[in-house]
């Protein structure tokens, strides 16, 4: 357990640190301030210093108390279901925008955005096949099933418009 | 005679309130919201802050009168109404299957559980839960239709030394009364400060924290950040305890004979269920507590009351009625300083508190000034929700159960993708989905590690208007700090913060003495 909580510690304070250096104009008049004022700085410099020393105490703290010998995780199982459910959030996440950027006037394009739709449709679909081990019809029903509904309830429904795929460009589908 | 008046003044306002929230449409979407929060509550990855959240953005278009009719006090009604649906429906997977679906219920866990399955009453155990739930909230919701007008008139005369004050003391309560260790929820409560300056700075315009990224110059949006934290993280914490442990599964039928007999067993406990809406209610309006703490301490009350401690564990009813009556107590108590003083009391009411700010509306006192129909209505919808609430739970518990048996590999991408549209729909943005997923993975690590969550999501929605407060009552007194003690009430709530502050650091030094003592008279035993 100690090194997790003096590791999640060091990060706060690389953060307090980090806000600190950007604050650091919190003891020079800053621009336009009504007399009396702090100014812009003052608060999240204070606020990081105060983050930083609670975080130094809890660092310190982890050091003296006696911890718990085993880890964070109740075995390596429960840190592979983790990741089996971070990875594919991650990988959903990055397809509903694609990959790709922009040098000067090209646009690479590694992956196209997939829209919301199409990237939904994937990661049900493919969760049910990867970790559920779902039959064929039932993956597919699951791909087509989601998103069609979710369109009918948020986009026609709620009249929330949410990001549409390559293929709605070019006139494909409706999403 | 003046209090007769007031109260003349509270039951007409009262009366104005149900006029609204029974309006076609303000029923309706409390039906939904309420079936929602059921659901919400039922689901083990899927918590009612977290419910609230996800579903905010749909509110905009409500309050916007996307359906016919609806408006802001619609919009509250709604998200209210998840909350009161969760409130109840936590406790039906805590009873039945022995997984907490909210946690308020997993102190349901200790006599709910055994009263199902070892007892073999199911049916009594869930009519207790929401028989003693109704009561509390019941109660709850007289004192607040009592106490908020008395209170938002009083807040109305609070200047920025007095706001800040109260801000202060908030966040006190949450560093000297939490359950986890003060030190890292002041670490949390100094982050969710941090967060909340991102962007622009609201009284010079300039930009901080947001290394020269146009992306982050409107700020880190609360609403992506609470489904990360509250939505994203649980789903990662249950999946962790996927397989580890084994599911109960029990009947779920709920007889007229279960009603009866519970509220028989509410009539023998009426004191108990009574004294601990009371103190729940009590315990909800201090800032970031909550239903959750305000259970335990349900429980630890019965417990410590009870003439029958050695049934505790083992089913004994007082040990379902005393929590759920404190729960639902502290749930709705939470309401009253978000709605009077524009404090959150939970980090659900924090998100509400958000809905409003995104409506356009002013959460504090002013409120009850400019917008007697939205808070009336929300009043009056706290006493139909409530009610709706108790009779979906006692006729639809087969049905809630039901949901326990979707399986998993469709219920949680599925949970994934509506907090994504959630935090993408707010302001169509993509940067929002990723603080969502990061936020999750952060949210899960911490609450791993024991950080209290709630002084982030508090701090992180009150950071502004305290850094407002606290600047404008600095240049109102010329740069003095001792413009915060130029009142008496500032004065005496900055000292009652210090106080609450320095608690766990008394409560520390006396269990070491204590403990000192105890090892000297160990020591001189063994001489």
């Amino acid at each position: 357990m100690r090194p997790y909580q003096v590791g999640t510690a060091a990060a706060i304070i690389a953060i307090a640190a980090v806000a600190m250096f950007d604050s650091r104009a919190a003891f020079s008049p800053s621009i336009g301030t009504a007399p009396g004022d702090v100014g812009s700085r003052w608060y999240p410099f204070w606020a990081a210093a105060i983050m930083g020393v609670a975080a130094l105490v809890v660092a310190y703290r982890a050091f003296l108390t006696p911890q718990t010998s085993e880890g964070v995780f109740q075995g390596r199982e429960s840190i592979f279901a983790v990741l089996k459910l971070v990875l594919p959030m991650l990988a959903y996440a990055t397809l509903i925008g694609g990959i790709r950027w922009q040098s000067g006037e090209i646009t690479y394009t590694v992956i196209p955005p997939l829209g919301f739709y199409v990237a939904t449709a994937l990661y049900m679909g493919g969760f049910g096949w990867w970790i559920g081990r779902y039959k064929v019809w039932w993956v597919a029903l699951i791909t087509i099933a989601f998103p069609l509904v979710i369109y009918a309830a948020f986009e026609l429904g709620f009249r929330v418009s949410l990001p549409k795929s390559f293929l709605y460009d070019s006139g494909i589908l409706p999403f | 005679m003046e209090l007769l008046n007031d109260i003349g003044v509270v039951f007409s306002s009262l009366a104005g309130g149900f006029a609204t929230a029974l309006h076609p449409i303000n029923m309706a979407m409390l039906f939904v919201a309420v079936v929602l929060g059921l659901i919400i509550g039922v689901l083990p990855g899927l918590g009612g802050t977290s419910g609230v959240a996800i579903l905010l953005p749909v509110t905009v278009f409500i309050a916007h009168g996307s359906l016919p009719g609806s408006d802001a006090t619609t919009a509250i009604i709604f998200l209210a109404g998840i909350y009161w649906g969760a409130l109840f429906g936590g406790v039906i997977t805590s009873i039945l299957f022995n997984i907490p679906g909210e946690p308020w219920a997993v102190v349901l866990l200790f006599d709910g559980f055994p009263l199902a399955k070892r007892l073999g009453r199911p049916g009594l155990a869930l009519a207790s839960s929401f028989v003693s739930s109704f009561v509390g909230a019941f109660i709850a919701t007289v004192l607040f239709t009592f106490f908020a007008l008395p209170i938002a008139l009083r807040a109305l005369q609070f200047g920025p030394a007095e706001l800040f004050a109260v801000f202060v003391l908030s966040f006190a309560t949450l560093i000297g009364l939490g359950a986890e260790a003060p030190i890292k929820s002041v670490a949390m409560l100094a982050l969710g400060l941090l967060l909340a300056a991102v962007g622009f700075d609201t009284i010079t315009g300039e930009q901080r924290l947001n290394f020269g990224q146009i992306s982050l110059l409107s700020g880190i949006g609360f609403v992506p950040v609470t489904i990360g934290l509250f939505g994203i993280g649980e789903i990662l914490a249950s999946a962790e305890e996927q397989g580890i442990g084994y599911v109960e599964n029990l009947s779920a039928r709920l007889g007229l004979r279960d009603v009866v007999q519970a509220l028989g067993e509410l009539r023998k406990r009426l004191r108990l269920v009574l004294s601990n809406s009371i103190i729940g209610f009590l315990f909800g309006v201090l800032p970031g507590h909550g239903a959750t703490a305000a259970s335990f301490l349900g429980y630890g009350l019965a417990r410590q009351y009870s003439k029958n401690k050695e049934n505790f564990g083992k089913g004994e009813i007082s040990g379902i009625m005393g929590p759920q009556a404190a729960a639902d107590a502290a749930g709705v108590a939470s309401m009253v300083p978000m709605i009077t003083l524009g404090i959150p009391g939970s980090p659900t009411s924090a998100v509400i508190m958000a809905g409003l700010f995104i409506w356009g509306l002013q959460p504090g006192p002013v409120l009850f000034l400019e917008h007697q129909d939205f808070v009336w209505g929300l009043i009056a919808s706290i006493y139909l929700g409530h009610l709706l609430t108790f009779i979906l739970c006692l006729l639809a518990v087969p049905l809630l159960a039901m949901i326990m048996r979707v399986p998993y590999a469709i219920i949680t991408p599925f949970i994934v993708v509506i907090s994504i549209i959630g935090s993408y729909s707010l302001n169509n943005s993509m940067l929002d989905v990723f603080i969502t997923v990061l936020f999750g993975v952060i949210g899960y690590w911490l609450r791993k590690l024991k950080y209290p969550l709630a002084p982030l999501v508090v701090a992180l929605v009150l950071g502004d208007s305290t850094e407002r407060e606290l600047r404008k009552a600095l240049i109102s007194g010329g740069g003095s700090p001792l413009f915060f003690f130029s009142s008496w009430l500032s004065t005496a709530t900055l000292l009652l913060a210090l106080v609450l502050v320095l608690i766990p650091l008394v409560r520390t030094l006396l269990a070491r003495r204590h403990g000192a003592t105890v090892a000297a008279a160990a020591g001189h035993a063994a001489r």
